[in-house]
């Protein structure tokens, strides 16, 4: 989003190159070919979720390419007298590391941010998405979902890494399991004064009143909860299919491209950020749709990019579901049996 | 003392306040169902718009927009130098909005924060196409939006662009032609165009869509919330008919606004 500075010639020449035919990228690669996209979930021990995210790695080398840190963190809020909202909420935010953007002042930094954070929070908190099993307490309490992605470097196409990382952390997620309580004092009480004017206890304890801390029919007039298993990581998000995944062309009339390199962004300003949601495979949602840059198009043109993007989108979609759900088995199914094996 | 809002310059109220609760205000209207048709308008009825250009005589150009409870004016100064010392080739286009404190239900802080920051963006996108850019190399352009009184964020970015597209041509600034805009929104299986605040929240998805309706063209799409990809094209299909509407309506205003003077 926030461009390198590049000559007008170099830009022609990169404009030129996309244009001709065959058409020429600076690496080779075709105009629909992303470049590779490493994924690990589970780095952020603290976290109750989160995944590191990496497109564009060179292979010999081995740095380079844009990365990014996704990280989800659950927090308990009051409903009555604090923010929260009956059946939980989600707040996203982006927040770009200095070092990755060393051109930039502290102000357009910051400017950036906000706009990042905009177009994740805008597609994500949409209540359309909202997953079930945000409430502890109904009306009383609730979780809040706090998704934070940092971009730890930026070499093009920062838009789509943010989405497949926020998707991936919040596959990872587990929402704690709590169960209610209230503390309800016996019914019978019995007391007895001796001359003092003391009460006794003794009779207090000989009747076998119901426990106060008996929680079965607790739920309705709960006042608390409690995490009936400390070591227990939770369950997943209801509704974890449904995260959307994000896709920009990045628009030069008559062609589009995809993951843009930092110079074929600057070269190329106008793009269209679509995001899909697959989570009924046969008929795709479109979530968040964004035209960005200097530039017109006219409505059949908008309409073939939704239909493009929609494709791409579903094999972005498949690679990514396949990698996430590598990931749970290698750290739970891989894990566990290495652990048997010692 | 609270040290979230303690703000020296103003007089603050008290740290909790709270609405009071009236027994009528539960059961004033029945609630929408799916099914049910638009309350008071067709379903590709637009409100009422009520546009006036040229009525801050300081600014190079202004207009006022009002359509039934979003009110929106604006101000354009420019072309003026640019302050930073940087070269640009190409004129800056500069937009900022702020939201006046007593514009929505909840009171809105006085400082610029982000949700100003984002309806500018959206406007910004919208007129960038359109300004004749090249013409005006190391000038700014500041177009000054204040938002009197909000009826849904989508409403505001249509109005608004509408406004600023109209001041633009009130300064005398040359342009491509005059971007109208309006938003859609999908609720149950219908598309309603021009949603309200409350139209908006049951809403399934809604999009704003503003372009140049003289040439045909799109220049900012802004979707949020689930919609078939079908469906996004028909709220588009209907917002550019509606803006071919709006841009009759803002080319009257500034014939009037020119014979006057």
């Amino acid at each position: 989003m926030a461009s390198q500075l590049i000559s007008k010639s170099e830009s022609a020449y990169i404009q030129a190159s996309l244009q001709a035919t065959p058409p020429l990228r600076a690496d080779g690669r075709g105009l629909l070919d992303f470049r590779t996209v490493l994924l690990e979930t589970g780095v952020a021990p603290l976290a109750n979720g989160s995944a590191r995210l990496n497109i564009g790695r060179m292979p010999h080398e081995g740095g380079g390419g844009t990365e990014l840190l996704a990280a989800t963190k659950l927090e308990v809020e009051d409903v009555d007298s604090g923010d929260g909202v009956d059946g939980g909420r989600v707040v996203c935010s982006v927040s770009c590391s200095p070092s990755a953007y060393p051109h930039l002042s502290p102000n357009t930094l910051e400017e950036l941010q906000y706009d990042l954070t905009v177009i994740l929070q805008q597609a994500i908190g949409h209540p359309s998405l909202h997953p079930q099993n945000l409430t502890i307490i109904p009306r009383k309490k609730s979780w809040l979902l706090n998704l934070d992605v940092i971009v730890l470097a930026d070499a093009g196409n920062v838009v789509d890494a943010l989405f497949m990382a926020a998707r991936a952390a919040l596959w990872d997620t587990k929402v704690p399991r709590t169960r209610a309580v209230q503390y309800r004092a016996p019914e019978q009480l019995q007391t007895t004064r001796d001359s003092a004017g003391a009460m006794d206890v003794d009779q207090r304890e000989a009747i076998p009143a119901a426990s106060g801390f008996d929680t079965r029919e607790m739920v309705r007039a709960a006042a608390d909860f409690e995490l009936p298993d400390y070591w227990d990581e939770g369950e997943v998000l209801h509704g974890r299919e449904k995260w959307p995944i994000c896709i920009t062309l990045n628009l030069l009339p008559p062609t589009h491209f995809l993951d843009a390199t930092p110079a074929e962004e600057a070269s190329v300003p106008l793009r269209m950020h679509l995001a899909f949601s697959f989570g009924d495979p046969n008929s795709p949602r479109l979530q968040s749709m964004r035209l960005s840059g200097p530039g017109e198009l006219d409505l059949t043109q908008v309409k073939a990019h939704i239909a493009d993007g929609e494709r791409y989108a579903r094999e972005l979609f498949n690679a990514l579901e396949a990698k996430v759900r590598d990931e749970d088995i290698r750290r739970n199914v891989k894990a566990r049996d290495k652990f048997a094996l010692r | 003392m609270a040290q979230s809002n303690f703000d020296r310059r103003r007089i603050n109220g008290p740290d909790e306040s709270y609405q009071p609760i009236f027994e009528s205000d539960d059961e004033l209207e029945p609630k929408w169902k799916p099914g049910n048709p638009r309350k008071g308008r067709g379903a590709r009825d637009l409100r009422p718009i009520y546009l006036k250009a040229g009525f801050i005589s300081q600014a190079n150009g202004s207009a006022y927009i009002e359509t039934e409870k979003t009110k929106i004016a604006c101000a354009v100064y420019g072309p003026r130098q640019s302050k930073t010392t940087v070269y640009n080739e190409k004129g800056r286009l500069n937009v900022e909005v702020k939201f006046a404190p007593f514009s929505c239900t909840r009171r809105r802080v006085p400082i610029r924060d982000a949700e100003d920051r984002s309806v500018a963006v959206q406007i910004q996108q919208a007129l960038v196409a359109a300004v004749r850019l090249e013409l005006l190399p190391k000038s700014t352009i500041d177009i000054f939006l204040t938002i009197i009184e909000n009826d849904g964020i989508e409403g505001c970015v249509a109005a608004g662009s509408v406004a600023a597209s109209v001041a633009l041509a009130d300064a005398g600034i040359e342009m491509l032609g005059l971007v109208a805009s309006c938003s859609a929104a999908i609720v149950g299986e219908e598309v309603w165009v021009d949603p309200t605040d409350e139209e908006g929240r049951i809403a399934s998805g809604t999009l704003v869509l503003a372009g140049m309706p003289a040439l045909g063209t799109i220049t900012s799409v802004w979707q949020t919330g689930s919609m078939a990809p079908h469906d996004a094209v028909k709220c588009m299909e209907a917002c550019q008919e509606c803006c071919t509407d709006i841009h009759a309506v803002m080319a009257q205003v500034l014939l009037e606004n020119a014979g006057k003077t």
